[in-house]
């Protein structure tokens, strides 16, 4: 609250994936691809191979253009980016953290600086000193990434941090170490990956296929490390986490599912062409490959920071910025009153600092849809109980005055002919439409917050009674307040659920 | 619920930090002057058979290092600065938000474009144009660097200008508020560019001489705009001159002139030592001028200090054993090669 929104219509999520994955994408390449490259040039030097040594010469030139250039400077764009959408959260880290963050800097100076002087020592340093600074190169990487793995973690599992405030507590968190060997092995695999690209353009045939078989085994030793480590991650993470993901939270559970899928493609591919059929390693293949890798990473990270949801440090700071701890002053004061960067439009205000991290009006992450066909009084009753809905989201800490504001904001912007009319419905079709806009936030038919057994021996005056007194059924349910049509349909789909019908 | 910890405290005691920041930032400044100088000056500057002159192409070799060591060390004093005055830096950047990102992005293509020029071929006509994009580029990332901490240090105008357009579209419209600033800075680039292209050219006349016109003339016109600069700060004039600011100004103007003196002596580390400090108290003064400029509205000695002398020391043997790993690779590269 303490600063001005970014009102980006793209949306947050997107907006940051789109820097933070490409970013990881490269700099984790940037540590496995620093092991590779020492420990394939220490062995071509062993074996006094001449045309691995030319390899990995060209690939180091790959190396530095994509990681020092690319990866250093998206590392940066991580800043800005988090800066940017998340400033609260970002100052949390940066007063618990700073000097951590300036220890990872003096590794990324060594990183640097042996990155420029691997590539452009080739000819100038002796065997020996140019694996020495190979080897500096990787040690140093490889430590940015255990004092950064630190600070990610902590987002996700603050462990005794909450507590005692410890930097230590929060830093060697219940993730850290499952996190960090998992991203040793994804540095690993993606050093195969990266590696098999450069092998695929070789043209010598028989070259190629022990080029490729080597790339590959650096894969699959890879996704081996990260296919063990991610049950130990998911251990790792506390139980209610991941039983509330499964119950409520279809996002996080989507990307791990893809996660799994991904991976078993991906390691049937290296073995496949990488080990059965190296000749065959076409560039398109190795394409294919990286963008494999790159959407598995992609899913890797959505289901990081997905699964943190309503959080974006967990049990400290809601994902739209609000802080846990001064929840009793929200609701005291009004969130208006915290907010240091005003517009003269309250509602337009409110959204933004309680809605707009996560949802657009008509873009990334839509309301409109949701809210189309629903009155004022419904929009309100739902801005109240965001804590309560599918997908985990943040509490409403505002008074009932702003949820107020909320409302109005968004009812100006959505369809207000009624659900019928909109989507061309009527009957049971009509009542499930109306369920899925009213009920389905809360209640998921057989899934999350379903009720669907008790409408089993309930007559149609039973349903019709049990809408008109909704209000009273639960904490933050909203009044039912839909047309005498929609209430009709919505009666006629329950009795159908109630059946065990139409899931 | 509100026994979770507070986080907005420092972690370390304000005078460390600032000191950090100020050397941090100076020597920053120092890699991004050799770039932007250097550009400047290759691109302007009268060599005899430019493209092929030796200092040209040792110059164009160097600047994706100097853009490398630009990028690194700047990240401290961007690390400091975020930890001291996040609410006024963060919130700038917001207000000017996509001008504020698409620095990453056109940082990423002025690098590529520097690697494009010392990877031609010596005497290719693409290497003045892709110099002149990047060169392009880095006056952007400027602009905008001067855009954002000059709004950071007006919270007022930062809120009426967030209050008028929420979309990270705005610049800071104030122009005389940032546009002396940044010229200074600009011009002061040029003079240290100008500094190492002689230092770099000493064994060429021609190339000492360019180094040496953009030296003094980079100098002078970076004085005057400093002083242009100073004035334009009217009410801050005078807090600013009751000041240690006042000491910093004049210790560093008679630095600067003495820099030129040595130089022209040819004795460039007595030049670029006295370049160097002089550079420091500009650095020290575009502090307190930010600490007069945010008087009444935040004070940094107001945040509360728990210092996390268990996690600092950890960082300074990090950062003593990373100076001395950097020392031996440099000896590594440099260094007589023992055969294998």
């Amino acid at each position: 609250m303490n600063y001005p929104f970014w009102d980006v219509e793209m949306g947050y999520g997107i907006l940051m994936a789109l820097i933070a994955v490409v970013h990881v994408f490269v700099s984790h390449f940037a540590i496995g691809g620093g092991l590779y490259l020492v420990v394939t040039e220490q062995s071509a030097r062993k074996h006094d191979d001449a045309r691995w040594l030319g390899f990995v010469r060209r690939l180091s030139k790959f190396f530095v253009l994509t990681t020092v250039v690319f990866g250093a400077l998206t590392g940066v764009g991580i800043w800005f980016i988090i800066g940017l959408l998340d400033p609260a959260a970002t100052e949390v880290l940066i007063h618990n953290f700073v000097w951590a963050w300036a220890t990872e800097w003096c590794f990324f100076i060594v990183e640097i600086l042996a990155a420029l002087l691997y590539y452009n020592g080739w000819d100038r340093m002796s065997a020996r000193n140019h694996m020495m600074v190979g080897w500096i190169y990787f040690i140093a990487a490889w430590l940015s990434l255990a004092v950064i793995d630190g600070i990610i973690a902590f987002m996700l599992t603050p462990g005794g941090w909450l507590e005692s405030g410890s930097f230590w507590a929060g830093f060697f968190n219940p993730t850290y170490w499952s996190s960090l060997v998992l991203r040793t092995g994804i540095c690993i695999m993606l050093a195969g990956l990266y590696a098999l690209m450069a092998a695929s353009r070789e043209k010598d045939a028989s070259f190629k296929a022990s080029l490729v078989r080597h790339s590959a085994g650096w894969g699959l030793v890879g996704l081996a490390v990260v296919a063990a480590s991610m049950f130990w991650f998911l251990a790792d993470i506390p139980a209610t986490v991941m039983d509330t993901a499964a119950k409520a939270m279809p996002i996080p559970m989507a990307a791990l599912g893809l996660m799994w899928q991904l991976a078993l493609v991906l390691g049937a591919m290296l073995v496949l062409f990488g080990l059965v059929l190296p000749k065959a390693y076409h560039p398109l293949v190795g394409v294919a490959v990286m963008v494999l890798g790159l959407v598995w990473f992609g899913s890797y990270e959505w289901f990081r920071e997905s699964i943190r949801k309503p959080y974006v440090i967990s049990g400290y700071m809601y994902a739209n910025a609000t802080e846990v701890g001064k929840a009793e002053a929200y609701q005291a004061d009004g969130l208006l009153a915290h907010m240091a960067y005003r517009t003269g439009d309250d509602g337009d205000d409110l959204f933004r600092h309680a809605c707009r991290s996560c949802h657009t009006i008509n873009g990334y992450n839509a309301l409109k849809p949701l809210f189309d066909g629903m009155d004022r009084d419904y929009i309100d009753g739902a801005v109240m109980g965001t804590g309560k809905m599918l997908g985990n989201m943040p509490p409403f800490l505002g008074t009932k005055a702003e949820a107020g504001l909320i409302a109005d904001h968004i009812y100006k912007q959505v369809d207000h002919r009624p659900v019928a009319e909109i989507h061309g419905l009527s009957g049971a079709a009509l009542g499930r439409k109306v369920y899925e806009l009213r009920c389905g936030s809360c209640h998921v038919p057989g899934g999350h917050g379903s009720n669907t057994e008790s409408y089993a021996d309930m007559e149609p005056g039973d349903l019709g009674d049990m809408l008109d007194m909704a209000a009273d059924l639960g904490d933050r349910m909203p009044a039912f307040t839909g047309t005498s049509e929609e209430r009709q349909a919505l009666i006629e789909y329950l009795q159908i659920l109630g059946k065990g019908g139409a899931q | 619920m509100n026994m979770l910890p507070e986080s907005y405290f420092l972690s370390a005691p304000l005078w460390l930090i600032t000191v950090l920041h100020v050397l941090t930032l100076t020597l920053h400044f120092v890699a991004m002057n050799f770039l932007v100088g250097g550009i400047i000056v290759v691109l302007a500057g009268k060599f005899s058979d430019k493209w092929n002159h030796p200092v040209v192409k040792q110059f164009v070799k160097l600047f994706p290092v100097a853009m490398a060591a630009t990028v690194t060390i700047g990240i401290a004093p961007l690390l400091f600065v975020q930890l001291v005055y996040p609410r006024q830096m963060y919130s700038a950047a917001i207000v000017c938000g996509w001008f504020f990102l698409l620095i990453v992005f056109v940082v990423i293509a002025a690098y590529y474009l520097l690697y494009g020029g010392s990877f031609a071929k010596a005497g290719s006509k693409r290497v003045p144009a892709l110099l002149f994009l990047a060169l392009a580029g880095l006056l952007y990332v400027s602009v905008v660097y001067s855009n954002v901490f000059s709004l950071a240090e007006r919270p007022g105008l930062c809120k009426a200008l967030y209050a008028r357009n929420q979309s990270g579209l705005m610049l800071n419209p104030e122009v005389g508020s940032w546009i002396f600033r940044w010229l200074h800075m600009m011009l002061g680039a040029v003079t240290v560019g100008g500094f190492f292209v002689g230092l770099l050219g000493r064994k060429h006349d021609d190339a000492f001489k360019v180094g040496k016109t953009f030296f003094i003339g980079g100098m002078a016109v970076a004085m005057l705009s400093g002083f242009v600069y100073l004035f334009s700060m009217m009410d801050l004039m005078k807090p600013l001159m009751h000041s240690a600011g006042a000491w910093w100004l004049l210790g560093s103007i008679v630095l600067a002139l003495g820099s030129l003196h040595f130089f022209m002596k040819r004795k460039f580390a007595a030049s670029g030592g006295m370049l160097f400090v002089s550079l420091l108290g500009m650095v020290a003064i575009r502090h307190i001028v930010r600490l007069l400029r945010l008087d009444g509205a935040y004070a940094p000695s107001s945040v509360p200090v728990h210092p996390q002398w268990d996690v600092f020391l950890p960082f300074l043997v990090c950062f003593l054993v990373a100076l001395g790993v950097v020392g031996y690779m440099l000896k590594l590269y440099f260094g007589r090669q023992r055969p294998d």
